[in-house]
């Protein structure tokens, strides 16, 4: 079983990255699982054309774990997808790390981590321990960052390659970084410039995907672009990816940089 | 209550700010307290003051709730588990409820103060107590005197003296304290509260009564200069400890309060001269102190003794108890000399 994590800042696309990645896989014939571990509760909501899919947190707060089964929290999307979103405490209360945490075991408790490969859609930064829960052993070996060329997004990467080195630092940590994915704002030069960030965080650019319409369209859809617009050049990238991320086996402990570094390199493309 | 910093120390006065506010909140009587965290913060604070309160041959079990937080409420907050646990007390009828955070807690941003805000008919006071924001037990026991003092109303003062946050977990804290009415009363002054031993609520309300407050230790300076802000009043920063310790302390009781220490300090001497008549068999012994270590101001106290007594101090004399706390006024040199005689004659 592959298990893969995406993370990056916030708004830069990782649930439309990972919705359809996980629909490109499904369409090989593999068994996904997509677990969005973002309170907002939105990654899968394509794959589940539209719905917001109750979240374990939810089923949690309003049954008590003791009421649940695995088919109140897994729910299937698009193409055989399984969906899963982990949610969390009503805002400004509570701890939504802890519930990544307690989502998790509850996945486990259940015997949910299972299929051909799982994919955690996961909140912006690594803001607390709680939410580098699908890096740690067991779970997500490789990570995958999602960014665009802007300067703040590439920060939010570069953090995530510190707490992945961090990690990777314990003794039975399997974790790695796996590649960059640059979701990308059509910035000149952009594709270079996160090719270059990722090179200097000893790792290479998996995939760049464009900005291209046929994302918002599928969206308003309620759709991913696999499934709306299959013919699209947009579809064929994702699927490029698909297919990168299943022959991928050049996973690297980062090197992050220092924020001068990050900002120099920054300039250089500007 | 001490800030010895010693390494062998740390443990002994680290410790946690919880423990420290509830030794201070369950001497309250007819008050609840309401330890906001998983019950295994109440149990464990539970079990000590229980055991101690057994050690000092108290029957009072100590009045202790907890919200009871499990997982859920970590996740979602644990603001309603407070409040129904508020509930739960306000329904018994205390006089007062005070509301103990914990680390967990303070770490998942519960609004405890707001929480405690809404009306009960009941004073609900809340004490910031989450121990890993850098307080130890010393900490909770100051956060818990200053918080409870700011209930008391400011008042006209009649001359009496308070006494400051005993340890209210030291074994010797009744023995102490009678000393410490003795040598006052030596003076004719009367003692006005106990802030904080099993202290009536309605007695809170005197606080501010006092002319001067004696305090336990130098540990709560930072409550003496809370209460001298808010009421006034001039303090004493700790017990007194040794022979001239005592007389000086008598000396400054008196110079505070207006009332002249001269026969009280006569009477004193004269007392601390038969107490030594009365172990003169020690003398020449050569002892050996064991205690806390030669940095411990409880030493300094037993090597005057020794001295007083002609006795000799040398590692390979017979090991005698130096206690933790120096021995305060005469009785306490007395109670410690009793326990080298046993040691010696053993």
């Amino acid at each position: 079983m592959k298990q893969i994590a995406l993370y990056g800042k916030g708004g830069i696309g990782k649930s439309t990255t990972s919705a359809n990645l996980s629909a490109a896989l499904s369409m090989q014939g593999l068994d996904v699982l997509q677990i969005g571990c973002d309170p907002k509760r939105d990654s899968t909501r394509m794959l589940m054309h539209g719905s917001f899919i109750p979240t374990v947190m939810d089923l949690v707060r309003e049954r008590g774990d003791a009421q649940l089964a695995l088919e109140d929290i897994v729910h299937t999307g698009f193409n055989g997808v399984r969906c899963v979103e982990a949610g969390g405490p009503e805002p400004g209360v509570g701890c939504a790390g802890r519930g990544i945490i307690a989502t998790f075991q509850m996945l486990e408790k259940f015997g949910a981590l299972s299929g051909d490969v799982i994919v955690y859609d996961v909140l912006g930064d690594v803001v607390c321990g709680g939410f580098a829960m699908p890096m740690r052993e067991g779970y997500a070996q490789e990570v995958y960052l999602v960014t665009s060329g802007e300067i703040m997004s590439l920060y939010a990467a570069n953090n995530i390659c510190k707490a992945i080195r961090r990690l990777s630092q314990r003794s039975k940590s399997t974790c790695r970084l796996a590649g960059v994915i640059c979701n990308a704002k059509n910035m000149p030069r952009e594709d270079e410039l996160v090719g270059e960030f990722a090179r200097r965080v000893n790792s290479r650019l998996v995939q760049y995907i464009p900005r291209d319409r046929s994302v918002q369209v599928a969206e308003m859809h309620k759709q991913t672009v696999i499934e709306y617009a299959p013919d699209s050049e947009q579809a064929e990238r994702y699927r490029t990816l698909a297919l990168r991320v299943m022959e991928n086996s050049a996973f690297t402990i980062p090197t992050p940089l220092d924020i001068n570094e990050l900002e120099s390199l920054a300039l250089e493309y500007f | 209550m001490s800030s010895n910093p010693l390494p062998s120390n740390t443990s002994r006065y680290g410790g946690c700010t919880l423990t420290g506010a509830l030794s201070v909140t369950t001497s309250v009587a007819g008050s609840i307290s309401i330890v906001h965290g998983p019950s295994g913060c109440a149990h464990h604070n539970f079990s000590l003051l229980h055991a101690t309160a057994l050690e000092h041959d108290g029957a009072e079990v100590p009045q202790i709730l907890s919200s009871g937080l499990l997982e859920n409420e970590i996740v979602f907050g644990g603001e309603a588990a407070l409040g129904q646990a508020l509930a739960r007390a306000a329904s018994l009828g205390p006089a007062y409820i005070f509301v103990l955070s914990t680390c967990i807690a303070e770490t998942i941003g519960d609004d405890a103060a707001a929480v405690c805000r809404i009306d009960r008919g009941i004073p609900v006071i809340p004490i910031p107590t989450g121990g890993f924001l850098g307080g130890v037990f010393e900490k909770g026991v100051n956060n818990a005197l200053c918080t409870i003092a700011d209930t008391a109303p400011v008042c006209t003062r009649d001359g009496t003296v308070n006494i400051i946050g005993e340890k209210n977990l030291e074994y010797e804290v009744e023995e102490n304290h009678a000393e410490i009415v003795r040598l006052l009363s030596a003076l004719g002054l009367f003692v006005n509260i106990r802030f904080v031993h099993q202290i009536l609520p309605d007695d809170i309300a005197a606080l501010g009564r006092a002319s001067l407050n004696i305090l336990r230790d130098q540990g709560i300076c930072p409550v003496g200069e809370h209460l001298k802000e808010r009421f006034g009043t001039v303090y004493l920063p700790s017990f007194p400890s040794g022979f001239s310790g005592t007389l000086r302390f008598l000396e400054q009781a008196a110079a505070a309060c207006g009332v002249p220490s001269r026969p009280a300090w006569s009477d004193e001497q004269a007392v601390q001269e038969d107490l030594l008549a009365g172990f003169s068999d020690l003398a020449g012994t050569c002892i050996a102190l064991n205690g806390a270590g030669p940095a411990s101001s409880a030493y300094g106290v037993a090597h005057d003794v020794a001295s007083a007594l002609r006795m000799k101090v040398s590692a390979d004399g017979c090991r005698v108890p130096v206690p933790v706390s120096p021995p305060v006024g005469t009785a306490g040199i007395r109670r410690m000399l009793h326990r080298w005689r046993r040691a010696i004659y053993a």
